[in-house]
């Protein structure tokens, strides 16, 4: 060939067109070499020509592919190498996991409950809390809280219609206020009668939460402003739907709430909830009588009204704050008796809507993150394991050009993509487990907006933990396997577990037992806070008591005397009903709410207004719910209009009202203005303490005003709840029951049942929950946590074979090395329930808002639970330390 | 490193080999003169070969230039930059290693 006097080529990329042509024809004389020499053996022309086309494949392609290399360039061609490095290591990643389906298996089933766990929890936070509030600029709204102090503690009253004024009037940092007081009505004129929730609303509600109205309009400032003038209210967008078929003629339509009635002028847009979780509809100011007495709109002692703000622009929470102090101040000089030691704190809207439901909400996020390290731990420790064994494979890269990037790059490939696998089942786990348990969540926990589903955000939350795992999996497996010395590990017959990484093990499953602790005392604390409240006694026989609630229409029974002979002829109707053995009536209802309070004053201090709850009972009322009597009677039949007004206290009553009494009957009190004599009453029995509000409620505090029963033929009441009991072994016939009541007054809607035992689960729900899905997690924790120890140690059993053996062979007995194994195990778990326990109590106050009568340092609960985590991971041991004991000297050493 | 990673690796040193050992050549040529100097046990893909040149001469180490053959044909001819030749020989050390790692490990699993 000659030498190399030829004129140099352009460098690749300029001249494209020419550059082209010369892949061309570079490839044509090679062809045509090869065709040449095809002929010299014997082909013609053609064939020769077909025959070397054919060997060399298509040249066309190859040309092609030749330039389009050219023409990338540099950086294309960096792309392509990481692209395809990347899609041959996941091939190979993927091999690699066919291979051992076992420990891919594990690994990716550990990591998907995981996933799964931490992303439904990431879906029910992200549905209802951190998703914006569905009003305008949600971080300027707050709420004023009017409260006293009372043992150090804020007991909040709210406001009175003209002290919400005066804040009004004088606040200039908080730029617009409203009252809104939810309340429960009977709504009718939908398509039936049913009960709805209402929310009676000052001016400046709608603009405040930025409501718009696609049908009608909201309340003019007469409505607000002058009482009982006109009756109107506004519907909610689902109650729209829902009982009037989203019927547009509904606006000038007219329905009755609690029996008067209203005009509908306007329909709320589909995204508008209102303050309480669930308004159907809303009642202007001056409407207040239809659910309370008109006479709250003037008093200024009388306290009801939640209030809402905004706060005005560049005012901060506690600038308002401070202004509200002052204002508060001002008010108390100007009224020194109605407004003695009376407060207003400013709460944000976030804070205050959620209430709980955040705190737990977010506790449970910290336990599913949790999980999700405890997971990451073990495959990185099922990673690790494996990747001593892959020693000699990894050698081989390396001598072949990899580098230790490269070799770490692969292995964090194969630990995304075992991450990956784990994430996808997650998903569908967490799919199911959010249908699956969506219906169990209590009613009232979540706001009525959050629908818990698998949202996009929840998805890419998913992917990013998943990411996230996957590289803290592999993190450590990568580094010691890139940092390898390729000749040592090799001489080692590749069983060298060198010490730094064995204690990376060692590290993790402390870390796992450590944090398996928290979740296990975080458990154990709500398992007792719940258990706790179950154990309170509500001063009632729960079971086998059914209520329902009726209130008859102005029209039928307008006033208190037919009120006393409408509530004998339906006692007298339920109890004809078969089946039914007993049966009472009252104002209210034990855990259904709606107790309404007055004062009380003892004749020797008629200055002193005490503040109780009163309710009405029919004679049986009592007996039926299985209360206790401490001294004196029940009310009676003998309790009528013509006798001396009775009442019935409860212990608490006594104890604090009447100290000085020894039991308290035959005492009086004034249950109204002592000016008044026909307000005097006389005690005539006292009862055990009955919890009417909730479990949870301390008798005694100031702020839980006492109870106080009247005869409901001396003090009779609209709203009645009906309560009763069956023969036993009976069912109650609700439609008996509804055929009876609607008999004896057809204006009446159909009662809806209820047991007392629905309300006392209905009470009790919330904490159960939580107790459930912390117990949840925290077993998966612990099963985590064993599931690392037991391998752990048995890999460590088994690579230190030769050393047991040489121990054996030394006398030591088989009990003797199984008993080293199990101390291992348990020294390992001692050290990670120390540091677990540490954590645990210094982070115990997060949980202290949802506990019920436990501290969040109880020490009965650390104690059972590190006692508990000890022993499972003693046994845990248990199985690698047989193994250990069972090997005989002779086999280890020859095999070696 | 995946197969084809390996195997290019591999032919980019058997290639730089034989153009050193060579002289300046075309592509034809090249992959004559390693089935010859492999004992015929050794044949390269034409679909891998130009391919092949083409990314050594990108990379700096290869230089080409057009020429005539003796036949007067016209003809794209190949030689070994410097770096290529520094190249040549660290990579041609390091396959030394890698193969004598190779035995190792075959004859403990024999």
């Amino acid at each position: 060939m000659s030498g190399w006097p030829f004129k140099r080529t352009p460098p690749p990329g300029s001249l494209g067109g020419d550059q082209d042509a010369d892949i061309d024809e570079e490839l044509e004389f090679h062809l045509e070499l090869r065709t040449r020499e095809l002929m010299d053996e014997g082909l013609d022309r053609d064939t020769a020509r077909r025959e070397a086309e054919m060997q060399f494949g298509d040249a066309r392609e190859v040309a092609r592919r030749i330039k389009r290399e050219r023409r990338r360039g540099g950086a294309g061609r960096m792309m392509m190498n990481v692209l395809g490095e990347l899609r041959g290591d996941l091939g190979y990643a993927f091999r690699t996991f066919r291979r051992n389906p076992g420990f891919a298996g594990i690994a990716a089933l550990t990591l998907a409950v995981a996933i799964a766990g931490n992303t439904a929890v990431f879906s029910v936070l992200d549905s209802a809390i951190l998703r914006a509030l569905p009003f305008e600029n949600a971080s300027e709204l707050v709420f004023l809280n009017g409260y006293h102090l009372q043992n150090g503690e804020r007991a909040i009253r709210y406001a009175s219609v003209p002290e919400f004024t005066d804040w009004r009037e004088r606040s200039r940092g908080v730029s617009s206020m409203a009252g809104v007081r939810p309340a429960g009505v009977t709504l009718r004129g939908g398509g039936g009668a049913e009960r709805a929730e209402a929310e009676v609303v000052s001016q400046d509600y709608f603009s405040i939460l930025g409501g718009t109205t696609p049908l009608g309009r909201t309340f003019t400032p007469e409505e607000y402003e002058v009482p009982d003038a006109h009756p109107v209210v506004v519907l909610s967008h689902s109650l729209w739907v829902r009982s009037f078929g989203s019927d547009p003629g509904v606006v000038g339509r007219s329905v009755l709430v609690n029996e008067r009635t209203v005009e509908v002028i306007g329909v709320m847009a589909a995204d508008f909830a209102g303050v309480s979780l669930d308004v159907d509809l809303w009642i202007p100011m001056g409407m207040m009588s239809l659910v309370g007495s008109a006479d709250l709109l003037d008093t200024r002692g009388t306290r009801f009204l939640p209030v809402i703000g905004r706060l005005a622009s560049g005012v901060s929470v506690e600038d308002a704050q401070r202004e509200l102090d002052a204002i508060a101040g001002d008010l108390q000089d100007l009224y020194p008796d109605i407004n003695r030691d009376r407060f207003v704190e400013v709460e944000t809207f976030r804070d205050g809507y959620l209430g709980s439901t955040g705190r737990l909400l977010w506790v449970l996020f910290g336990a599913g993150g949790f999980l999700l390290l405890i997971a990451a731990a073990n495959v990185a420790n099922l990673l690790l394991v494996r990747a001593d064994a892959r020693v000699r494979e990894l050698t081989v890269r390396r001598a072949v050009g990899a580098d230790s990037g490269r070799v770490a790059r692969l292995l964090l490939t194969e630990s995304i993509a075992l991450a990956a696998i784990g994430g996808a089942f997650g998903l569908v786990l967490a799919a199911w487990g959010l249908r699956v348990l969506t219906p169990l969540i209590p009613h009232g926990v979540l706001p009525g907006y959050a629908e818990p589903v698998l949202s996009v955000r929840a998805f890419l939350f998913a992917l990013v933990s998943l990411t996230v795992v996957g590289v803290l999996a592999g993190l450590a497996p990568a580094l010691s396997s890139a940092r390898r010395d390729l000749t040592t590990s090799l001489r080692a017959g590749g069983r060298g577990m060198t010490g730094g990484r064995a204690r990376t093990q060692q590290i993790f499953v402390i870390t796992q037992v450590g944090l398996a602790l928290l979740l296990l005392v975080g458990a154990g604390l709500l398992t007792r806070s719940f258990r706790a409240q179950l154990a309170v006694d509500p001063g009632l026989e729960m079971d086998g008591v059914h209520v329902f609630s009726v209130q008859p229409s102005r029209e039928s029974v307008p006033d208190a005397d037919g009120l006393r002979v409408f509530t004998d002829e339906l006692l007298r109707t339920v109890a004809e009903v078969p089946g039914v053995r007993s049966v009472a009536a009252s104002s209210d209802f034990p855990l259904r709410g709606g107790s309404s309070g007055a004062y009380v004053f003892r004749p020797d201090d008629p200055e002193t207004r005490i503040r109780y709850h009163r309710h009405s009972v029919s004679p049986g009322y009592f007996e039926n719910l299985g209360v206790e009597l401490r001294s004196g009677r029940f009310i009676e039949a003998s309790d009528n209009q013509q006798a001396r007004p009775v009442a019935v206290v409860t212990q608490a009553f006594v104890e604090r009202v009447l100290p000085d009494a020894s039991n308290g009957v035959g005492r009086s009190i004034y249950v109204g203005d002592p000016s008044d004599p026909a307000n005097l009453a006389e005690i005539v029995g006292v009862v055990e303490n009955i919890r009417y509000r909730n479990l949870t409620q301390d008798m005694m505090e100031e702020s839980n005003s006492p109870d106080v029963f009247f005869s409901i033929h001396q003090v009779p009441a609209r709203f009645l709840e009906i309560s009763f009991r069956t023969d036993a072994g009976v069912a109650p016939n609700p439609e008996a029951i509804r055929t009876a009541v609607q008999r004896m007054d057809p204006s009446i809607p159909a009662p809806s049942l209820t047991t007392l035992e629905e309300l006392y689960h209905a009470q009790t729900a919330t904490p159960r929950f939580a107790a459930f899905l912390m117990g949840l997690f925290s077993g998966l924790a612990l099963l985590l946590a064993c599931v690392g120890i037991y391998g752990v140690l048995s890999h460590s059993v088994g690579r230190r074979g030769p050393e047991i053996a040489l121990r054996r062979a030394l006398g030591a007995q088989a009990a003797d090395v199984a008993r080293s194994v199990v101390w291992d195990g348990a020294r390992l778990a001692g050290v990670g329930l120390v540091i677990g326990g540490i954590g645990a109590l210094l982070s115990g106050r997060v949980l202290e808002s949802l506990l019920f009568n436990v501290e969040s340092t109880d020490p009965m609960t650390f104690a059972v639970v590190a006692s508990a985590l000890l022993l499972v991971a003693t046994l845990a041991a248990a199985v690698p330390a047989w193994h250990a004991s069972r090997k005989a000297p002779a086999d280890v050493l020859g095999g070696e | 490193m995946s197969g084809s990673d390996l195997f290019t690796g591999t032919l980019d040193l058997l290639i730089l080999r034989t153009v050193v050992r060579v002289g300046p050549v075309h592509g034809y040529a090249i992959g004559k003169a390693i089935r010859a100097g492999s004992d015929e046990v050794l044949s390269i893909e034409e679909s891998a070969l130009y391919p092949a040149l083409h990314r050594l001469e990108r990379k700096g180490l290869l230089d080409s230039a057009w020429g005539q053959t003796d036949t007067g044909r016209r003809a794209k001819f190949y030689r070994v930059t410097p770096r290529g030749l520094t190249l040549l020989e660290a990579e041609t050390r390091r396959w030394i290693e890698f193969s004598g790692a190779v035995g190792l490990i075959l004859d403990v699993d024999g």
